[in-house]
């Protein structure tokens, strides 16, 4: 009963998104706030009936109930709890069902929220996310549905992929969906207002929050998948350039130019028509994530093995829902006003570069995404587009960009001036040219490129923070008087200021752990020892050690430094008997922000007939960074979105207290 | 019945409680027509916060100035822009009652054609109530397993793994009926006849090979009991296929001397020594061939625990080709095809790999 009841809610969930687009339209045509507002009611009821049907799934897998073909196909009863419930978003339908539900989510926060917009764009804006709903969830009930039901249920389930079942993964797509499908407000509202014909700072100011929060969430969900590839996949990487990952990565560079340059159109009303072309591009980027994984195209860890035709389908949503979009936007781009001047070295200037840098590394990233898979499709030829094409076209991009980016805040509005930001500046020049030379002279084996990299990492770590200090005149009035501007400085501010230093602290971790990685790999039998740089690692045994639903075998390494043991690690090679399939667990070590990183390998015969195990060590140094820096980037997003000033309604509220 | 009733109850609040919030929305929204445009209230703020960022000496002067006349240039230009002009007509309440109601039943129309009333829920804890409380004769090895789990799961004890193992290995699942069997043998370790099927359901997985794991599980079988026949006969095999040919022979003619004359079983030993004694091929000699042949069986025994591998099945049809092994070319070819029967375009690669010349 709960399954049907499940089927019943997501079927009126895609009657509530139709009503809620016919009713937001007659209620703009028609400037009925009746109607806007029922329109509006409907958003948050077809919210509260995915949400309902989403627990019918949760409950289905939880229980194990096998006459649901997803659940039969993705769950086994042996499965822990937890990953019986992450199960429910582990395959294709799941997963869509978990899109539709932040879908709605955004759509119902946006209609009961949304206080301050005014009410023509509001209605519009709820009417496009209908729209937007509908379309997804037609295409889940109708090609998708994850509650189709079995006539002769299995005796058990096939499992869902064991690399799946981790707990990172349980927790990264509920944060990478909220990301891809925060967007879509910013999308409705970009449609919104090229309908209402009002592209103005007011309207930059109420698409901030909003993208501000995908973009964060999305921060959060790349960073979680990369450190589950890390750890689980075993190939001692943390980015593959994967087009999955790309994917992810592409709505994320488009998300941080639009940040930027709504900062532009809202402080200074310029740059409209690009602002508004950037919200309309970063929920298209999601939506070609969606198809890239989900269509077959492309075969990844990460992919979702899904037929040709459901692809298909969802290639049309893509074309048509972006397609109208962009073409509503040639058609009404030509009228909008340029908006306010500014002089060359200006921060609308800086913003301007970061744009084009940031955008210019989205085309990079989507050319070497998707020639491949032109290229297959056309001669049939399949070729990889790997790390050495990213590096020489997207690397230096993103190296000028971390050059400008602490001059950017530095800058005046309008007519900035160099020489007072180059002054500011100058201990972030001078500490990363001494971090980069000391990098140079002390690191073997001497590696220029990384030990630039270095001296960028600090330039943009000390350089956000000499942002800050310039602002509480920090050295240059008396300290009271510093503390008393540090106190008042805007959580805006604090937001940016760490999440430029979070992009210097991953610029860190990312080079130090790709320059200076060290790895080395043996078979070894009980007694025998591997060195990695300064460690040994000595095999003590291999156990065989069952787990809930798997069988491991689990090496007992002891990690040694100038015979000092420093960890004990347990990796471990677990078989699933259910789905056929091995997966290694790594065993890491923290020191201080660097990674041990241990992975037990196959079973083989030595010499002698006994057995030994290839062991891979990896001595990832400062890896933890690369992780750390985005989750300090999220923070600062998170920090800015708290400010007063980009609160939804917080206007309101306030005159409703005096 | 009463599943139905109650889940068509649950459907019919869902629709009200849907129909519910989008009136109260409408009705809330309604006393709000005609309020100011909140563009002015941005603005407004804007200026606010200008005023307080260069109170607080976070602004220059001259960037105050400007920022102040921008933002009041704007507050003005919205002014002249607002337009208020909402309303809330009551002609419309019947259209938006239609849409409230029309929306629950356009839902249930859509889901009589898409869904499936009446089918009820099926855990598996029910299910398995349900073939428990049956005839146990009637169940399938899948369902007679599902159930020996549950139950051993309250009352673990010996007789009921080793249920369990067979009803696993029944089923399919050697994986299964070997975890079976472990458990059994921590609470009877003694058992040799455990510690024999344990190393036969071993031998099922790893394709015949007697692997290490295979012999230690055979071995503790023939220590506990030295007259476990199946036991002695696969160490034997597995000697024999691990080099030591005449001491796997030796072992085999033992093993067929204590059986009596007209057994059955004595076949399978003259296979078995046949099988051993036949000429070894000429690329399994000298060390090279040696570490040839140890990768094949390697990527023989991984195909074994993580079969879904194209490229790794072709691989190693045309590894047994080249080593002009055709037994174990042919079936690995077999079990290959058979897994990749839809797919012709892995089917063409096994058949060219399978065709591949033998090493001279």
């Amino acid at each position: 009963m709960i399954v049907e009841f499940g089927a019943f809610a997501l079927i009126l969930a895609l009657v509530l998104s139709l009503v809620q687009t016919g009713l937001s339209i007659a209620g703009r045509l028609r400037r009925s706030a009746l109607l806007a507002g029922a329109g509006e009611g409907a958003a948050l009821a077809g919210f509260g009936a995915l949400a309902l049907a989403f627990a019918a799934l949760v409950h289905a897998f939880v229980t194990s109930d096998f006459s649901v073909a997803n659940v039969a196909a993705n769950s086994h009863s042996e499965k822990p709890v937890l990953y019986r419930v992450a199960a429910a978003w582990g395959s294709h339908e799941g997963s869509m069902l978990l899109w539709n539900l932040a879908l709605t989510g955004f759509g119902a926060v946006l209609a009961g929220r949304g206080r301050d917009l005014p009410r023509d764009l509001k209605a519009t804006a709820v009417a496009v996310q209908g729209v937007i709903g509908t379309v997804f969830l037609a295409y889940t009930v109708l090609a998708s549905n994850p509650f189709v039901r079995l006539v002769d249920p299995p005796v058990e389930g096939q499992s869902l992929n064991p690399l799946l079942q981790d707990p990172a993964l349980a927790v990264h797509p509920p944060f990478l969906y909220a990301g891809y499908v925060g967007m879509s407000v910013v999308f409705a509202l970009g449609v919104a207002a090229l309908v209402e014909g009002r592209i103005d700072a007011a309207w930059a100011r109420w698409v901030r929050p909003w993208a501000l929060a995908a973009w964060s969430f999305l921060t959060v969900g790349i960073a979680l998948g990369s450190f589950w590839a890390y750890y689980e996949l075993g190939w001692g990487g943390w980015w593959f350039w994967d087009p999955v990952e790309n994917a992810s990565f592409m709505p994320w560079l488009v998300g941080a130019a639009l940040l930027h340059s709504a900062v532009v159109t809202e402080k200074r009303g310029a740059l409209p028509g690009w602002t508004v072309f950037l919200a309309l591009a970063a929920f298209s980027f999601s939506m070609l994530g969606a198809f890239l994984v989900r269509s077959g195209v492309l075969t990844s860890v990460h992919a979702f093995a899904v037929d040709p035709t459901r692809g298909v389908l969802l290639l049309g949503i893509l074309l048509a829902t972006a397609g109208s979009a962009f073409a509503l936007f040639a058609w009404r781009a030509p009228s909008l006003a340029p908006g306010g001047v500014f002089a060359p070295v200006s921060r609308e200037s800086a913003l301007v570069a970061n744009n084009i840098l940031l955008s210019a590394a989205t085309l990079t990233v989507l050319l070497g995404t998707l020639f491949p898979l032109i290229r297959e499709a056309v001669s049939g030829e399949a070729i990889s587009v790997g790390t050495p094409y990213f590096n020489l076209t997207f690397t230096p991009l993103m190296a000028i960009l971390c050059v400008l980016v602490p001059f950017g805040p530095l800058l005046a509005w309008k007519r900035g001036d160099l020489a007072p930001a180059f002054r500011a500046l100058v201990p972030a020049l001078v500490l990363g040219v001494l971090a980069g030379l000391a990098a140079l002279w002390l690191l073997t084996p001497r590696k220029a490129f990384a030990s630039l990299g270095l001296a960028l990492a600090v330039w943009l770590i000390v350089g956000s923070l000499a942002e800050a200090a310039q602002r509480i005149r920090l050295f240059k009035a008396p300290v009271s008087e510093s503390l008393r501007r540090l106190r008042g400085l805007p959580r805006g501010a604090w937001g940016a200021t760490l999440a430029h230093a979070g992009l210097g602290v991953f610029v860190l971790g990312a080079c130090f752990e790709t320059a200076w990685k060290m790895e080395a790999a043996q078979t070894l039998a009980p007694g025998q020892s591997l060195r990695v740089g300064a460690w040994e690692l000595v095999l003590k045994d291999v156990r065989k050690l069952d787990g809930p639903n798997f069988e491991a075998e689990t090496a007992r390494i002891s990690a040694r430094r100038d015979g000092q043991e420093v960890c004990a690690l347990n990796p471990a090679r677990r078989f699933y008997p259910a789905g056929g399939q091995t997966t290694s667990e790594v065993a890491i070590c923290s020191v201080d922000v660097s990674h041990l990183y241990v992975v037990l390998g196959e079973q083989r015969e030595g010499a002698d007939g006994q057995p030994v195990w290839l062991v891979r060590g990896f001595w990832n140094p400062l890896a933890v960074l690369i992780f750390a820096g985005p989750g300090v980037m999220a923070l600062g997003g998170l920090i800015s979105l708290t400010d007063r000033r980009l609160r939804l309604a917080a206007g309101r509220r306030r005159e409703a207290k005096a | 019945m009463a599943g139905m009733v109650v889940f068509w109850t649950a459907a019919g609040l869902l629709a009200v409680a849907a129909a519910a919030v989008i009136l109260l929305r409408a009705a809330r929204s309604a006393p709000q027509s005609g309020v100011e445009d909140p563009t002015l209230d941005v603005y407004r703020r804007q200026l606010a916060e200008i005023e307080d960022l260069a109170d607080r000496g976070l602004m220059e002067p001259a960037e105050r100035e400007a920022a102040r006349a921008e933002a009041g240039r704007r507050l003005l230009t919205a002014a002249d822009a607002s337009k208020a002009g909402w309303t809330s007509p009551s002609a419309q309440r019947p259209v938006l009652l239609a849409a409230a109601g029309g929306a629950g039943l356009a839902a249930l129309a859509l889901y009589l054609a898409l869904g499936q009333p009446g089918v009820p829920d099926q855990p598996l804890d029910r299910r398995i109530e349900s073939w428990r409380s049956g005839r146990l004769t009637d169940l399938t090895p899948p369902q007679l397993a599902a159930v020996l789990r549950e139950t051993l799961k309250v009352r673990p004890e010996v007789e009921g793994f080793r249920f369990l193992a067979l009803a696993e290995a029944q089923s399919d699942n050697p994986a299964a009926a070997s975890r079976a069997l472990r458990q059994a043998l921590v609470l009877a370790p003694q058992r040799a006849d455990l510690w024999e099927m344990l190393g036969l359901s071993l031998l099922s997985r790893s394709g015949g090979d007697v692997t290490p794991e295979v012999r230690e599980a055979l071995a503790e079988a023939v220590r506990l009991d030295p007259g476990a026949l199946a036991a002695r006969f696969h160490l034997a095999r597995g000697r024999a296929a691990s080099g030591d040919v005449e001491g796997g022979v030796s072992d085999l003619r033992a093993l067929g001397r204590a059986l009596p004359a007209g057994d059955p079983r004595l076949a399978d030993i003259d296979t078995a020594i046949s099988e051993a004694a036949a000429p070894a091929a000429p690329v399994t000699e000298g060390p090279a061939s040696d570490m040839i042949g140890r990768m094949v069986a390697g990527l023989a025994q991984r195909l074994q625990a993580n079969p879904d591998d194209p490229e790794g099945w072709v691989r190693l049809v045309r590894s047994y080709a080249v080593l002009g092994d055709g037994p174990r070319r042919d079936a690995a070819l077999e079990q290959a095809r058979r897994r990749y029967a839809s797919q012709p375009e892995i089917l063409g690669q096994l058949a060219r790999a399978a065709a591949t010349e033998p090493m001279k």
